[in-house]
């Protein structure tokens, strides 16, 4: 099988809603809701201890929530006919270390009524097929997680579902994953849920976010809303000649403007309102453009204060 | 469920576990017919001579020492799941986790039986060796094919056992610990103490003896009564393991 194909079950949508859970006194996920649209990267975004790999549980009907639900197509993962052929998840990096990786996957495709073939398959598909008949416990981390990926893929989902997936990979494997991720959701049509602690982990990735902190949504946006600075916490950064005629336009306008030198930058405006404002006021224009490196910042931003284990700064009096 | 039972055998042949397993029972039970052999006949030992129809009872029941290797069998292949973290992707391929504790139970009677049968062919040729070089080897008659077939039984329920236990305790080396501890100090501390001696009859020690009795030992149940008792010991606790431990979130 080749992997220019859609998957054989269709395009599947991804529906989390109120979803709840406390272990003992910590709420881990509160009142949790988003969606996961076919055909597209979204990742699901937060700091270590933020809730995401006890979401991706519920999703998958390890976890028993609370409350709330989470369903593929309205149909929650338990009930699901032939579950891993619906959706193929990646949430742990431990196998049977006296089990080769080839065998892992018999073990999976019989417990699913698969053809035992498609072990092969899919270690071809992920790179491993040299490796296959090795024992994983001499596995590297990084072909750890090419036959966890493996594993996920041998019932031909429509929705992959990756926790940390690019943890342990090299930059090499990262490239590839993301190349591969884009080309499972663009060119597939399959549904790719990817968790990571870092937004530039996923950055090039991704087409969507959900990101979350303290067990609670933050934010849902799209990549280039986000980056737009639609969302107010976005800039652009504009040269002039007569940079302060043009902060003088933008602000009577209601812009933010900052002023250094010819360099201006401007929030709570996009580029195309900047240079038509420009235009109209016939000021030239050298330069452009959003504020993309923000995005990191913008992150920081809305996760801020959030994390689970907050790390004091050492002072220099401690380090003494 | 055929596929899921195929999935729980090729997990224990693509591991050596069970040649570790299956070698070391054939070891002990070879030890432990020579043993019982060597001191046939011998006043001080109590046991009977080579020849006598008792001797011949114990010799063939002789298969049922190696039992705890086979209750380790069943709960290693329940517990592997969690030990080795591969409940995560068992689980997302059969969501329904009693349908896995099922399986498991079938995949691993079935292999038991495997196993059962080669330890009492080692077990018959050792004894008929050994007791034929003493003078009088027995034969395979049906009193002899009977025993032999009980204490095979015998070790296929335990395996049952094995599974049902690792179900409940999840935990590879507390299940293990466990096991040996009630089979070697709790149980015959009951069956020694007059108090308690009354209820071992209903206990899995009681019932084993009761299937494969031979010693005229307590008070013990009928051969079918036992083996029903012991059977349903391993059934209870897959059925308790399944909904109080098997079920509970794989975080």
């Amino acid at each position: 099988m080749s992997t220019a194909h859609a998957p054989t079950s269709g395009p599947v949508r991804v529906e989390v809603s109120g979803l709840s859970k406390s272990f003992g006194a910590v709420a881990a996920v509160s009142d949790l809701g988003f969606t996961v649209e076919p055909a597209s990267v979204t990742g699901f975004l937060g700091p270590n201890g933020a809730g995401k790999t006890t979401t991706l549980r519920m999703l998958l009907g390890l976890v028993r929530p609370d409350a709330g639900s989470a369903t593929f197509d309205g149909v929650p993962y338990a009930a699901l006919p032939q579950p891993v052929r619906t959706v193929g998840a990646v949430l742990e990096t431990a196998f049977h270390p006296a089990r080769s990786g080839r065998d892992h996957l018999r073990v999976y495709c019989r417990g699913a009524g698969l053809p035992v073939s498609r072990a092969d398959e899919v270690l071809a598909q992920v790179g491993l097929a040299d490796a296959g008949r090795r024992r994983a416990g001499g596995y590297s981390l990084g072909m750890r997680q090419r036959l966890a990926l493996a594993t996920a893929l041998l019932g031909d989902p429509a929705v992959l579902v990756l926790d940390e997936p690019a943890n342990g990979l090299d930059p090499e494997g990262i490239q590839w994953l993301r190349g591969f991720l884009r080309h499972l959701a663009h060119d597939q049509g399959r549904t790719v849920l990817v968790s990571s602690h870092l937004l530039s982990e996923v950055e090039q990735t991704v087409d969507r976010v959900v990101i979350v902190g303290g067990g609670r949504l933050v934010r849902e946006a799209s990549m280039a809303d986000l980056r737009s600075g639609a969302d107010g916490a976005g800039t652009v950064l504009v040269r002039s000649p007569e940079a302060v005629r043009l902060a003088e336009v933008l602000r009577t306008g209601g812009a933010q403007v900052d002023l250094d030198g010819d360099a201006l930058t401007v929030s709570g405006r996009t580029t195309a309102e900047i240079g038509s404002r420009a235009f109209a006021a016939g000021v030239e224009l050298h330069e452009l453009r959003s504020h993309t490196s923000g995005l990191e910042e913008i992150y920081f931003q809305l996760t801020a204060g959030r994390e689970q284990y907050a790390a004091t700064v050492p002072t220099e009096e401690a380090a003494r | 469920m055929t596929g899921l039972v195929r999935a729980e055998w090729t997990k224990l042949f693509t591991t050596r576990v069970w040649i570790g397993l299956l070698l070391g029972s054939c070891v002990m039970v070879i030890g432990f017919a020579i043993l019982l052999t060597a001191f046939a006949g011998n006043p001080e030992s109590g046991i009977p001579a080579v020849g006598t129809p008792l001797y011949e009872e114990l010799a063939m029941a002789n298969a049922v020492n190696v039992n705890v290797l086979f209750l380790i069998l069943g709960i290693i292949g329940m517990t592997q799941e969690y030990r080795h973290r591969t409940a995560t992707p068992t689980f997302l391929t059969t969501p329904h986790r009693g349908r896995v504790v099922i399986a498991k139970l079938v995949a691993y009677a079935l292999a038991a039986t495997l196993f059962a049968l080669v330890v009492m062919a080692v077990n018959f040729t050792a004894v008929a060796v050994h007791a034929g070089a003493r003078g009088d080897a027995p034969e395979l008659s049906a009193d002899n094919l009977g025993t032999l077939g009980s204490s095979g039984l015998a070790l296929v329920i335990y395996a049952v056992i094995g599974v049902g236990l690792g179900a409940l305790l999840r935990n590879q080396v507390g299940a293990i610990v466990g096991g040996l501890v009630y089979l070697f100090v709790i149980e015959p501390i009951i069956r020694q103490i007059p108090a308690t001696s009354g209820a071992y009859k209903w206990m899995p020690g009681g019932a084993l003896e009761a299937l494969t009795a031979t010693f005229q030992g307590p008070d013990v149940l009928d051969a079918w009564q036992g083996g029903l008792l012991l059977l349903g010991y391993g059934l209870v606790a897959a059925v308790l393991g399944t909904f109080l431990a098997v079920r509970r979130d794989v975080a």
